[in-house]
This record gives structure tokens, sequence and C-alpha cells, in this order.
């Protein structure tokens, strides 16, 4: 066995004296990049819905509900007389519950035609200046018979939000559990380089080199972090799944999912090497207290 | 070889004086025992030689390197020029034999063809050819001491350094483990025992240095001493 081979030995070797630290450091950096790997794809597929519907420069108008439809008709040409509106196209009830039905792909809404459809007329109106939206908007409500104005870029607007919420939060929530799987990392390692401190001592008087004595506990810390990391890539894959999964039921879109390659193999690497800087970085933190001292003080006799 | 030039040890934990102004000579090869009462200095005189501590005054020169300024990260490559035995033998109890002497080849790097090569021939030299793939603890004292001399001596160091290798060991074995020391000694190396034992010293006729109270009080060997 080469003094290499040896060492890495000595790095799982430890890694299994000390089982229940090193699954409790495992543990909490698991928890760190999944719910990193979350932040991302929940980022991700944001930003590609509020793409996909962000730039159709479309806004709806809803009319009241008790508007015939012939009242509901004439009302375009009021709207189309708003400052800024370009063009109005009227959107007949039965047609609202049909792109409902297409998009959500329930039944429910099968019967809901004729008399029965609990929808209002509406229009789509397009503007001419997006900067002026607010107030044109404002002028849209003014006329009479509208009951509300709803547009994509509100939706978008709102979803980015919340999203840019949850990133925020899940960011604070990550470096917590950073820290704390260095800390609880350091520790282990701190534990096993004490229970190996006899070796330690007669390693260094036999001479050898700080860093030598360093590499079965910078290799236990970073197969600490790699077991982590390719746990945490089976738990976003069999997750994000998951929820998507049950997300596309109510709104059907064409979402990013984890296997593609994309998403897959940055994440892959930023884990591995998260996994590894983690794991290396926990064990250096505790070893230099037994690089910088000497035989029987190491020892403690 | 080994060369203190009014070296002063004072402990900054509790302020006490283990050396003071000490300055003495060991040349390349000589045997040289270290006496003196308990609590003198002796141990902290070997501390000092292997850099485990660092002088508050004075110059210390071995193998060709200073100590009193040594860097941190040299301080592996002077440990590999000595070979050290501790009264307690600092085996490591779940290692064989074979694999405690190899450990110290490991740790400075060899490569597995030479460790194959070395550790028998060691073992043999040592008497434990035999008891290569037992565990410490089915060794007797002596026998102990013996593998943490092989240890000691694997990296063919110039200089080995033993703090009591007897203290743990019954009368007879005490005997043969200096016989052993004696016989490395013959063959080039320089060898520095810290012993109790004075019928020990007084049977091989080796240069003997008394430190008594952190001071060199006598030296066997007239034209290198120094009294302050
Ligand atoms: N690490 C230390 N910190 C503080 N004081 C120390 C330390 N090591 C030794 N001393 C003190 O320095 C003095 C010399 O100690 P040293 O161990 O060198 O003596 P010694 O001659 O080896 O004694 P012994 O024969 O009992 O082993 C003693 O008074 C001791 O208490
Ligand atoms: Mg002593």
């Amino acid at each position: 066995m080469s003094s290499f081979g040896y060492l890495v030995k000595e790095g799982f070797k430890n890694l299994f004296h000390n089982r229940l630290m090193s699954l409790a450091s495992i543990g909490v950096l698991i928890s760190c990049l999944v719910l990193t790997g979350s932040a991302v794809m929940l980022t991700i597929n944001v930003s590609n819905i509020v793409d996909s519907v962000g730039d159709t420069n479309v806004t709806k108008v809803f009319l009241d509900d008790d508007l015939t439809k012939l009242e509901a008709v004439y009302k375009g040409k009021e709207l189309k007389d708003v400052d800024n509106v370009v063009d109005v196209q009227f959107i007949d009830k039965d047609e609202s519950i049909e792109a409902y039905r297409e998009q959500l792909g329930e039944e429910v809404f099968a019967n809901m035609t004729g008399d029965d459809n609990p929808l209002p007329y509406s229009y789509s109106v397009v503007m001419e200046d997006l900067s002026k939206y607010d107030d044109t908007v404002a002028k849209i409500k003014e006329v009479e018979g509208v009951a509300s104005v709803s547009s994509h870029r509100e939706v978008a607007a709102k979803l980015t939000s919340l999203s840019s919420f949850i990133t925020t939060m899940s960011l604070w929530i990550i470096l917590a559990l950073a820290v704390i799987s260095l800390f609880i990392i350091s520790n282990t390692i701190r534990m096993t380089m004490f229970s190996h401190r006899f070796e330690i001592s007669i390693m260094k008087s036999v001479g050898a080199t700080n860093a030598f004595v360093r590499v079965p506990f910078i290799i236990e810390g970073i197969i600490i972090g790699l077991v982590s990391a390719a746990v945490s890539i089976g738990l976003l894959f069999v997750l994000s799944d998951a929820i998507i999964n049950s997300v596309q039921k109510i709104l059907d879109f064409p979402y990013t999912r984890f296997t593609d390659p994309t998403v897959m193999w940055p994440v892959i690497g930023a884990f591995a090497a998260a996994g590894v800087l983690v794991g290396a970085f926990g064990s250096m933190v505790s070893i230099r207290r037994y690089l910088t001292h000497e035989g029987s003080e190491i020892l403690g006799w | 070889m080994i060369e203190f030039k009014n070296v002063s040890k004072v402990y900054d934990s509790n302020g006490v004086h283990a050396l003071d102004h000490v300055s003495l000579k060991i040349n390349k090869g000589e045997f040289v025992f270290i006496v003196g009462a308990s609590g003198a200095g002796k141990s902290t005189f070997l501390k000092l030689i292997m850099h485990e501590e660092t002088p508050t005054s004075g110059v210390i020169v071995v193998n060709d390197m200073h100590l009193e300024k040594m860097k941190r990260r040299k301080v592996p490559y002077l440990r590999r020029t000595m070979g050290i035995v501790f009264q307690d033998f600092r085996l490591i109890s779940k290692m064989t034999v074979y694999e405690n002497v190899a450990f110290a080849m490991r740790c400075v790097g060899r490569k597995n063809d030479s460790i194959k090569k070395r550790v028998p021939y060691i073992l043999e030299l040592v008497g434990l050819a035999d008891k290569a793939d037992d565990h410490p603890s089915e060794l007797s004292g002596g026998e102990q001491q013996r593998v943490s001399l092989a240890r000691a001596l694997v990296n063919n160091p110039e200089l080995i350094i033993a703090d009591e290798p007897t203290g743990n060991i019954d009368p007879e074995m005490s005997y043969e483990i200096i016989e052993l020391l004696s016989e490395i000694n013959k063959r080039g190396t320089t060898v520095l025992v810290v012993t109790h034992e004075h019928e020990l010293v007084k049977s091989f006729g080796k240069r003997v240095i008394t430190i008594d109270d952190g001071r060199v009080v006598s030296d066997s060997d007239d034209d290198q001493f120094v009294a302050i």
C-alpha cells in the first residue's frame, strides 16, 4: 500500500469510527444542498413562466357580470377610444371557459357553457406604449361596465416578487445551514483528531510534515462532503420531479426539470465542489490546533 | 553535531528555569549518557534538541541546523535526522510490530518497495524478526522498547535520542537495550541516553554529562566541558 493509499484508507476508517457525528454532518449538509437546489429550480421555473407570459403585451379587461352580450360587444368601441389603446378583441364567455379547460384539463368546466357560465365577458386589450401602462389601466377602469383589469404583467410581477422572496428566505436559511454544517464537520473532525492524538504525536515525532498529518482528516471531510452531495442530487431529482408533477396538474407549463442537462450538470458540479470545499474547510479549521502543538502537549501528558 | 551555546529555558506557564546557560558540544558518532536528579532539566534538554520546545535564549545547532530560529515547516526535516525513543515506548496498539515500524517510513513518504526491504532488516537487527506479526500488548517491556528502537532507526537517522529508555523495563532487559544502542552507535549513529541507572552508566564507560538544577555540573569528557 502506498502512503497515499494508506491515508485514504485512514480517512474512511475515521469516518466509520465516528459514524454518529459523520451522519449528523452529512444530514445537515444535505438539507443545505437540497434547499439550495430547490431554490435554484424554483427561480429557473418562475423566471421561465414570467418570460413566457410577461412579454405577451396583452391586458385583460373583465366586464360586469350583468351585461348582456350585446352590451358587452358595444363596450369594445369605448375601450378602443381610451388613450394609448391600439387594439381590442372581444372574448366570449364560452371562449374563456374553453381556455380554462385547455389549460387545466379539468372536466369540471365541461357543462359550464351557455347560461351556466360563471365567467364574465371580457376583452383583451393591446397598448401602444407600455410605459403609460398604469395610466391607461386607470382610464380603462373609469369606463362604465368594466369590472376589473388584469394583465399578465401583474401576474408576472407577483410571481417574480414571490419567487425572489422565497429565494431570499432560502438564501438566509442556506447560509445558516452552511455555517452549521461547517461547525458540525469541524467538530466531527476534531473528535477524530482527538481519538487519534496519539498517532498524530508519533507522526510528528518521526518527521511527518503537517501536510501529511492533515491528509486523512481532510479526506474524511471531503468524503463527508461528497457523500452529502451525492445524496442531495438524488433527493433533489426525486423531490423536484414530484413537486413539478403535482404543480403541473394545476398549471400546465413546460417546466424545466432537474434532468434538463443545462440544470443537472451545473448543479452536480456545484454540489460536488461545495461538498469538497465545505468538507475540506471544515476539517482544516480543526486541524490547525494539532499542527501548532507538539508531542506531550498533543497527548495532554 | 549537537552544540548548545549559552542556552537557557524558562517555561512560560510557571516561570521555572529548567535550563540555565548551558553550553556543550556532542560530536558525530559519540555515545553520551545524561544523568541528574529528577527535575534537573534532562528531558528539557532533549526536547530542545528535537524542537519540541524552543530556547528562551542561546544558540542550538543540531545536525547543521540552527534550532533557535527554525521555521515551523522545517521542523519535520530536523526530526527526520533523528530517531526518538520514549520511556513509555509509544507504540500504536492496533498495529503489529511490523506496521509500527513501517508507519515511521510511511510518515516520511517512503515507497512500499523500500519499506518491504527495510523493515525486516531492522527487525532482524533488534532481534525481533519472529515477532513481526505480534501486537505490542503481546510483547514484554524489553521487546516493546526494541520495537520502539527499531522505529527510531528505520529512517536511518544520524542521531538517536532516548529519554529513560530503560525506565519501564527490568534490569537485565535494560542492559540489553543499552547494549543494542551501543551496537548501533558502533555503526556510526550518535546516541544520547537520559537515565537514572548509575550502575548501567558505570558498566558501559561512555561519556557522562551530569545536569543539576538546569546546569551542566560535570562532563566526563573534560576537553568538551565548559564550566560556568
Ligand atoms: N511543559 C512544562 N511546563 C512547565 N514546566 C515544565 C515543563 N516541563 C518541565 N517543566 C519543569 O522544568 C523542570 C525540569 O523538568 P525536566 O522534565 O526537564 O526534568 P527531568 O530532569 O527530565 O526530570 P525527570 O528525571 O523527573 O524526568 C522541572 O522543574 C519541571 O517541573
Ligand atoms: Mg525527564
